[in-house]
This record gives C-alpha cells, sequence and structure tokens, in this order.
C-alpha cells in the first residue's frame, strides 16, 4: 500500500527534492557570500560543493525504493512487447481463450438473469404461488378452482394478500379491426401486492371488481408502444371487446410479467368464462380449476409458515368437501412454492449442465493455451536465463511469466464479451423453452465483474503451470547455443499430463454431443402416427358471444369445412379441438364400459376426450385399425358414437371393442365404440401415447376451442391466405390465428432437443479442436528437441518407417490415457444428461466406441505430420547441430 | 595528523544525521553545517549525497520530514527523529562505540612492535 502511495506520489517526491536542493543552494551561496565572495563565484563555490546533482537525484530515487508499481508497469510493458513480437501464438491464445471465457460469459448472463437476479418486483422473494397436487391420479399440479381461492384468501392469515390470475385471448375491436389480445385476468390487488406502479393512470382497485361496474383496462408497455405509439391520450379510450365498451385506466411500466407476457389486464369479474363459472360453485365445487394463486408472505413470517398455511387450509376444505375431492385416492394436497424458483425450475438444471460444459470447455482451452505457453518457452530459455543472469530472481521472472498470461486472458475476455454479446439473443431464445423468466438477460455489471474474475483465474491457472516449470539452469542454459536449456524433462512431463488431462475432458464432452444427438436422431425418427406433410392448421376460435353454445359453433363451422373442400387444391379439410404435438396436455375424462362398471368412481380409467369432424383422420392420415371412422350417417339425431385408439383397448381386456358401449358421464349416455384407430403421439414425441376418445363434430356436446386443419395437394404454407379468406367469407369478424403447417408443428416440438444436441455439439468440437491442435503442436516440438536423437536413430539404422511410428506412439500413448480417463468419467457423468435422452442410455457402448475410434483417428492425424517431419530428418546435418 | 578533511565510510554517514537530528529538528542544509562545526570541519560531507542518505533513512522509518519555515523565513524541509530512529541511533552508536574501541585495541597493540 505504502508502495502504491509513493509511487502515486512519485512526481511530488522529484518536486520536493529540487525545492530541497535549490534551498540547499541558496544558503550555501548566502553563506559564501557573507563571507566576502561576490555572488556568482558563492553560487559557483556552493555548486561545487554540492557535487553531481543528477546523481544525487538518482541515488534519491534509488533509496525510496522502486515500488512493485513501477515493476507491474515494467512487466506489462515488456509483456506486451514480447506478444507483439510473437503475434500468431498471441492471437492463437486469444482466440482459443476468448471462446472459453465466452462461453461461460454467454452462459452465466443467463443464469444471472434467470436464476440470480430477484425478481422485478417489490419484495419479490416474499412471493409465493399455491400448488394444487394429486399424486395418487398423477397429476402433479392441479390449477386452483374459485371456491378454493376463496377458502385460501379468506382463511389464510400469514400473507399480505392473496391473488388469482389466470390467463385468456379476447378479441378486442380496434376501430373496427378485431385484434385477438392475450389477457392477464387478475385480482383488483395484484399489481399492489407486486408493488408495480403504472406510468400513466392508475391500476385496479376494488370498485373495478364488483358486479356492475365498469369494464377497464389496463394496457401492458410493449402493447401500448407498439399498438398505440406510446400515445398518452389512451388514457380514457374505449374499446370493444366480448360485445362490452372497456375503458383504459392505466398503462403498465416496463417490467417483464410473471407468469406470462400479456397485452392487456382486466379485472376477474369482467371476464365472461369466470364470472359464468363463479355462478356454478354451488354445483361445482371445482368450477373454473385453471388460476394460478399468488400471496406475499408477510413480514416476519416464513415461506414454511406459508406453506403449512395453505396445507391446513387445503386439508379443511377437502374434508368438508370428501365426496368431490376424495383424498384418500386422488392424495389431491396443496403447498406454496415460492415465485422465482417456480418459474425458472424447468431451466436450472439445464443451465447448470450448460455451465459444466463451458467451464470444461474453458478448462481446455486453458490446458492448451499452458501447453502453447510451455512450447513457446523453450525459445525463451536463453532470454529468461539472460535475465535471470543480469539479477532477476527466480520470483520476479515467474512474475513476468504470470503478467503475460493475464495479459493474453485479459484480451480473452475482451474477445469473449464480444462473442457473448453476439450469441446471448441465441441462447435466451433456447432458453425461453424452459423457462418464462428471460426478459432480464442482459450483459451488466454483474455478468462483466464474473468475466473479469475468469479471465483473472484463467490467466493465473495456465500462467501458473508453465512458470513452474522455469527452473533454470543457468550455465546450461548459456552455454548451449541450442534450445536445450532448462529442465526439458520436467516440462515434457507437464506437456504431457496436460494432453491426457485435455484429451479425457474432451472425450466426456464429445460423449455427452454424442449421446444427445443419437437421442434426437431416435426421436427425430418416432412414428408419431399421422402424416404432418401437407396438412395446413389454424385456430378458429368461435367468440363466444356470437357462438356461446355448441349448435352455434356447429353453424360456423360446416360452412367453413364445406368452403374449403370446394376450394381447388384442397385434399380434405376437418375440425378438432386440438392438433398433435401443439404444446397442449392430455384430459383425463374418467369412463365407465358398458357392463364393466367400476363401483369405485375414482378407480375408473381416464381417457383423454377429442371432438373430430367426419374427414379429420382422412385428411391427418390415422389409420383405422378396426370398424370405421366417422361418416356423414353420424349426425346428431342419429346413434351417438364414438372412436377409440389402439392404447384404450387395452381396457377391453383382449376383447373387441367395436360394437361395446362407454359412458363419460356415469351412464347418463351412453356412446356406441364404432372403430378403433391407431395411436398418436399427441402431446410430445417422447411421451408414451395416452387413451383416447374421439366424438364426432356433430354429435359433441360440449363448445370447444376449434383448430382447422387442411389438407393440400400443393405446399400448404402458400394456402394460408385462401384459409383465412375461406373462413371470413363465413364470418367477416372471425379471427384466424396461429396460421402454421404440421411439419412447422413437428419441427418445433424438436426443437428443444435440436438446439440442447447442436449446443453441446459445437462445444464438443470446438473442445476436440482445440485438443487436437494442441497434441500436434506438442508432438511437433518434441520433434525439434529430438532431431539429434533420430538423426543418431537413423545413422545407427533405424528406418523411416520406425522413428515415425516412434512418434506416432509418442503421441498415441497420450491420447489412449487421456481415452480412457475420459470413457470412465463419462460413464460416471453421463447420468445427468438422462433427463434429456430419449430411449438412449448414458452409457451407450457404440457411441463410446465411435467417440473412442474417431478421436484415435483425429490425433493420429494430427500427429503425422510432425511424424513425416522426423523421417526427413538428415543423419549428417542432426548430427553436426551442436 | 593532516588537516586535510576525512572521506566518510559508508554507513557512517546515516549515524552522523541520526545523531545530530537527535539534537533537534533540521533541514538538509543546517545538517551538513552541523556535522561540519561538530566535527570541527574534520568531517566533510559531500553536500548532495547527503540527500539520497535523508531519503533512505526516510523509508527505513527512522526520521520523518515536514516542510516548514526555515530560520531566514523560507520554506525548508525539517526532518525529526522517529521513535525507531532513536533506537536505531542507540543501537548504532553502542556498535560503533564497540568497533572503534576494537580497531583502536589493535593500532594501539600494533604500536608495540
Amino acid at each position: 500500500m505504502r508502495a502504491l502511495l509513493n509511487w502515486w506520489r512519485r512526481d511530488r517526491a522529484e518536486r520536493n527534492l529540487e525545492a530541497e536542493f535549490q534551498f540547499h543552494l541558496d544558503r550555501e551561496t548566502e553563506q559564501w557570500i557573507a563571507r566576502g565572495l561576490d555572488p556568482g563565484a558563492a553560487r559557483e563555490r556552493a555548486i561545487r560543493s554540492f557535487g553531481p546533482m543528477d546523481k544525487h537525484k538518482a541515488d534519491a530515487r534509488e533509496a525510496r525504493g522502486i515500488s512493485w508499481v513501477d515493476e507491474l508497469l515494467q512487466d506489462i510493458k515488456y509483456g506486451v512487447r514480447t506478444l507483439a513480437k510473437n503475434p500468431g501464438y498471441a492471437v492463437l491464445a486469444i482466440l482459443t481463450l476468448g471462446l472459453g471465457i465466452g462461453a461461460n460469459t454467454a452462459i452465466f448472463s443467463v443464469i444471472n438473469g434467470v436464476l440470480l437476479k430477484p425478481l422485478p418486483y417489490e419484495h419479490g422473494d416474499r412471493l409465493v404461488v399455491v400448488r394444487q397436487s394429486a399424486p395418487l391420479s398423477g397429476q402433479s399440479t392441479l390449477g386452483v378452482a374459485i371456491a378454493e381461492y376463496f377458502d385460501y384468501r379468506e382463511q389464510a392469515q400469514v400473507f399480505d394478500g392473496l391473488v388469482e390470475y389466470h390467463q385468456m385471448n379476447f378479441d378486442l375491436l380496434n376501430r373496427g379491426e378485431p385484434d385477438r389480445v392475450s389477457t392477464g385476468v387478475v385480482s383488483a390487488n395484484f399489481f399492489d401486492l407486486l408493488g408495480i406502479k403504472p406510468i400513466i393512470g392508475r391500476t385496479f382497485v376494488a370498485s373495478d371488481d364488483v358486479v356492475g361496474a365498469e369494464a377497464v383496462l389496463i394496457l401492458s408497455h410493449t402493447y401500448w408502444r407498439t399498438k398505440f405509439g406510446g400515445d398518452p391520450s389512451i388514457i380514457g379510450q374505449v374499446f370493444e371487446m366480448n360485445d362490452r365498451p372497456h375503458r383504459v385506466i392505466g398503462v403498465l411500466p416496463n417490467v417483464p410479467h410473471y407468469p406470462q407476457e400479456n397485452d392487456v389486464y382486466m379485472p376477474v369479474l369482467a371476464c365472461p368464462f369466470r364470472a359464468a363459472a363463479e355462478r356454478t360453485i354451488p354445483r361445482n365445487r371445482r368450477a373454473f380449476g385453471g388460476l394460478s394463486v399468488f400471496g406475499r408472505v408477510k413480514e416476519g413470517h416464513t415461506h414454511e409458515e406459508a406453506a403449512a398455511a395453505i396445507s391446513t387450509i387445503n386439508q379443511r376444505f377437502t374434508a368438508d368437501h370428501a365426496g368431490v375431492y376424495r383424498t384418500a385416492s386422488s392424495g389431491f394436497q396443496a403447498t406454496t412454492v415460492d415465485v422465482r424458483s417456480a418459474l425458472t425450475e424447468g431451466a436450472r438444471e439445464l443451465l447448470l449442465i450448460l455451465l459444466g460444459i463451458t467451464s470444461l470447455v474453458l478448462l481446455i482451452a486453458c490446458a492448451n493455451v499452458a501447453n502453447l505457453t510451455l512450447a513457446r518457452m523453450l525459445g525463451r530459455d536463453r532470454e529468461l536465463a539472460l535475465r535471470a543472469a543480469l539479477g532477476a530472481g527466480r520470483g520476479r521472472l515467474i512474475r513476468q511469466l504470470l503478467t503475460e498470461s493475464t495479459l493474453l486472458a485479459t484480451a480473452g475476455g475482451i474477445v469473449g464479451i464480444a462473442f457473448a454479446m453476439a450469441t446471448i439473443g441465441m441462447l435466451t431464445t433456447f432458453v425461453s423453452r424452459f423457462t418464462a423468466r428471460t426478459g432480464e438477460v442482459t450483459v451488466d455489471l454483474p455478468v462483466l465483474g464474473f468475466t473479469l474474475l475468469v479471465s483473472v483465474v484463467t490467466g493465473v491457472l495456465f500462467g501458473t503451470l508453465p512458470a513452474l516449470g522455469t527452473r533454470v539452469n543457468l550455465t546450461t542454459a548459456l552455454k548451449q547455443g541450442s534450445n536445450q536449456a532448462g529442465d526439458g524433462s520436467g516440462r515434457r512431463r507437464l506437456q504431457g499430463a496436460l494432453i491426457v488431462a485435455q484429451v479425457a475432458v474432451s472425450v466426456v464432452l464429445l460423449v455427452g454431443a454424442g449421446l444427445l444427438l443419437a437421442s434426437f436422431y431416435r426421436l427425430q425418427q418416432v412414428d408419431a402416427g399421422y402424416r404432418s406433410d401437407g396438412v395446413l392448421s389454424a385456430q378458429v376460435y368461435g367468440n363466444f358471444s356470437r357462438y356461446g353454445n355448441i349448435d352455434a359453433l356447429r353453424r360456423l363451422y360446416l360452412p367453413i369445412l364445406d368452403r374449403l373442400e370446394g376450394q381447388p387444391g384442397v385434399v380434405s379439410a376437418a375440425i378438432t379441438n386440438a392438433v398433435p404435438l401443439a404444446g397442449s396436455a392430455p384430459g383425463t375424462t374418467r369412463f365407465d364400459i358398458d357392463g364393466r362398471v367400476t363401483d369405485d368412481p375414482d378407480r375408473r380409467p381416464t381417457t383423454d376426450l377429442r371432438v373430430a369432424s367426419e374427414t379429420y383422420f382422412d385428411t391427418i392420415g390415422i389409420p383405422v385399425v378396426s370398424g370405421r371412422a366417422f361418416a356423414a350417417l353420424d349426425s346428431a339425431e342419429s346413434l351417438p358414437v364414438a372412436v377409440i385408439n389402439r392404447s384404450m383397448t387395452r381396457y377391453w381386456d383382449g376383447t373387441d371393442p367395436v360394437g361395446t358401449r362407454i359412458s363419460l358421464n356415469r351412464g347418463e349416455t351412453w356412446l356406441t365404440v364404432v372403430g378403433v384407430v391407431g395411436d398418436v403421439r399427441q402431446f410430445g414425441l417422447a411421451q408414451e401415447t395416452v387413451a383416447q376418445i374421439y366424438v364426432p363434430l356433430a354429435q359433441s356436446p360440449n363448445n370447444f376451442a376449434g383448430q382447422v386443419l387442411v389438407r393440400t395437394a400443393g405446399t400448404p404454407s402458400g394456402f394460408a391466405q385462401v384459409l383465412r379468406d375461406t373462413v371470413h367469407a363465413v364470418d367477416p369478424n372471425q379471427p384466424v390465428e396461429n396460421i402454421q403447417t404440421l411439419d412447422d408443428l413437428r419441427a418445433e416440438a424438436l426443437a428443444a432437443p435440436r438446439l440442447t444436441a447442436t449446443l453441446l455439439s459445437v462445444f464438443a468440437g470446438l473442445a476436440l479442436l482445440v485438443t487436437l491442435a494442441g497434441i500436434g503442436g506438442v508432438i511437433a516440438t518434441s520433434v525439434t528437441q529430438r532431431t539429434r536423437e533420430f538423426g543418431v536413430r537413423m545413422a545407427l539404422g533405424a528406418s523411416r518407417g520406425a522413428v515415425m511410428a516412434m512418434v506416432l506412439r509418442q503421441g498415441l500413448t497420450l491420447v489412449a490415457i487421456g481415452l480412457a480417463v475420459g470413457i470412465v468419467a463419462a460413464a460416471a457423468g453421463g447420468r445427468v444428461l438422462s433427463a434429456y435422452l430419449y430411449q438412449t442410455t448414458p452409457r451407450d457402448p457404440l457411441i463410446v466406441g465411435v467417440v473412442a475410434v474417431t478421436f484415435l483417428g483425429a490425433a493420429a492425424l494430427a500427429c503425422l505430420a510432425p511424424a513425416r517431419r522426423a523421417t526427413t530428418v538428415d543423419p549428417l546435418i542432426a548430427l553436426r547441430t551442436e | 595528523m593532516s588537516t586535510r578533511p576525512l572521506d566518510l565510510l559508508q554507513g557512517t554517514l546515516d549515524l552522523l544525521i541520526l545523531r545530530t537530528l537527535a539534537l533537534q529538528p533540521m533541514h538538509g542544509w543546517g545538517i551538513s553545517q552541523r556535522i561540519q562545526q561538530m566535527s570541527d570541519d574534520v568531517l566533510r560531507v559531500n553536500q548532495g549525497s547527503l540527500y539520497p542518505a535523508l531519503q533512505r533513512l526516510e523509508t527505513a522509518g527512522w526520521i520523518e520530514s515536514e516542510w516548514g519555515a526555515s530560520e531566514n523565513n523560507r520554506q525548508a524541509k525539517f526532518y525529526r527523529l522517529t521513535r525507531t530512529g532513536q533506537k536505531q541511533l542507540k543501537a548504532e552508536s553502542d556498535s560503533w562505540a564497540r568497533m572503534t574501541e576494537a580497531v583502536g585495541k589493535v593500532l594501539r597493540g600494533s604500536e608495540g612492535f
């Protein structure tokens, strides 16, 4: 510290010294004048007796001591100069480190934004979400019903408040144009509880959420900016929505929305579905069981207390309504989860795996640069020895090397930040498939701090190893004119160890990448049970105010189908309630088979209920296994029928289900099974198929959200406008959304595994390249060092082939050791990937084998060039050098 | 004995400076004058070389310095002995005394030949 202070003050010290000298000379001159000399002579006399001024100054400077700051600056200057003299080495090292540091920076910025940052809300750490589940009937999460929410809200004491949330899509008429908006339907105190203040206008108050209140809306910041250009006069404007005028009362600040981004928000009673459902509570306690319920734990209370309170209330109401909940067989229960972990639990493990992988890549980069540095030091031995001879201590030399490596690492860090900035968007899109919380991912101060730390640690890490190898033997280094100075064998051992480590880590990464690729390939080959090619799908959700029941919906859908089938290029058209792989979850409708009625209603099997128009199975290419598909004769008046999938036939214990009857409502009405169709991977390519039942559109008892499917003769994507026009010809105000081909939907379902596999493959490929370059480099330097030995061997009769084999053996031995270590490590570590693997075991011997063979082959190639060089040694020349 | 001024032994200058400053705080020129006076002009300090020595003693923490007004009211840098400087002076005086005594003994003994 004192040294730093002195260094800081060195200019002042110099000035002080000069002032002192001046004072001294003046006093001395005065004295000689007083003794009778004239001023000129007196001055001369004074200067003479003072002695050489510059020497005194230099001595004084030295007496103050050269501070470590000066030394450091000197080291840095010297380091920059040496690196500049060797640009190839510097660029290679900086790029290698830049990639390693950049990958870590990018992953860390995502981890920081998703896992580490507190929620952007006031008291975000005290926010919890109520989680209900029924583990015994296999339901890991069950939405909260209105009546249940009321119980929690009224009875829980440990919360500042409990609020409800659900999302709906409504048509907002903006000057006649229908705009489908995602709408957050929330309690009046929702924004107060989160501590969100509007940037203009106000948020909801209790009087907005009473029966008969004026319908009001709050706009999200993004929606306000994109649709209304950020116009502040938006407050007070009225928009038609659900056939009612809605007045805009406020605009939210630009904060990320959780659990979902929404365009607008409305209070709960303004949502017609929610309001209608609330009236049915006396008949159906589980009415509208799709709410999310958030709470803010009171100051001074713990999350455990909150969870216990919710659990207690849950036990109380399940006991009061035992007939509804049947806790014994369903295991229905409730607890709380803190919002931050609830939002990120899907991404946490993946992100940590990615961080682990990028750390390994960085380690390889470090090892490689350490190896490069070691190789370079062979050429620097004379320089180092000379500096040692001129009085630099071993510590000083090591410090010089560390300074150089830290310089490189810092430059690598800068490259890394650029790399991170360039890739962060891609990475965020990828991670958004696993968590809603990606809105806060940026390269900010904590991220830069992380990068700096990583750079410095990296510099020390790869700088220390070569520096430890500097046990310079002065006399030999200076005497021998060649490159044989120093402790060559120790350094070679170090290089060998580094190569083994690099190979081992690369093998782990390659095996991981291989597993994910194999898994992805198998997933891609899965027969999903339908033909996705040539089919276009679109959401045509009938607006409930005009199509409030199934009869009205049929009046919308049937003409659409008629018109579509009349279009040129259309092979067939169909309506259903959910297309495969569109991200829905299976339904759990319980059913009874005629003659096999189960006594305990909770033991009844469940099935996923689908609505299908007559041509659905043809359109989507689902084969009929036995019986028949739907036909025109299945009308509202005819015998109620159903088609089941092959998975569902297991409940018939091997007998033919066709012709038997099933009931979905405890025997009130019966459906005759007329056919069995093939299974479809409706909910994910990797998911086992579930029992499914289809009812014809003409007989569907309930209204549903319609999906139109069109099989076209040409490319389906070109058909989007025809589809839109056809729907609008039936109803000009009917929105047509999410027009996608089934091929796109399937590709979308494969996107996450494909990206995961690609990402790991890129990292593993990088690791492989870097490692191969390292092996090649080490063998090359070793060949150079052993030139004389090869010369002697060949002079004594060794064949070129034998010399070449010797060099190759040296390289491949290291690779083989690394492979062995890596394969053991991969077998131990592969388990972390098992959640991401489809029909692939983490120890797949084929993949391990392919990796091993590839690695050996590539390493042999990397050693080949230096090995050939060894055979070109001319014995005479080799013996004459030195 | 010759009246030619004696050159100072290495390290002796430090001792003389410490001794001089033990009397009172003083600036550089004053120190050089005082050393000459006290030694009756026998010891002549190469005046400029005083300053690196002062710097060395200050870095060692034996003296400290402060700018102040000189006897003719000009700004001068005054040096003062620190507590560790006092201890150092005592230690060095003792060892100096022991050494001169030893050297003296040797020289006296050699006169006997």
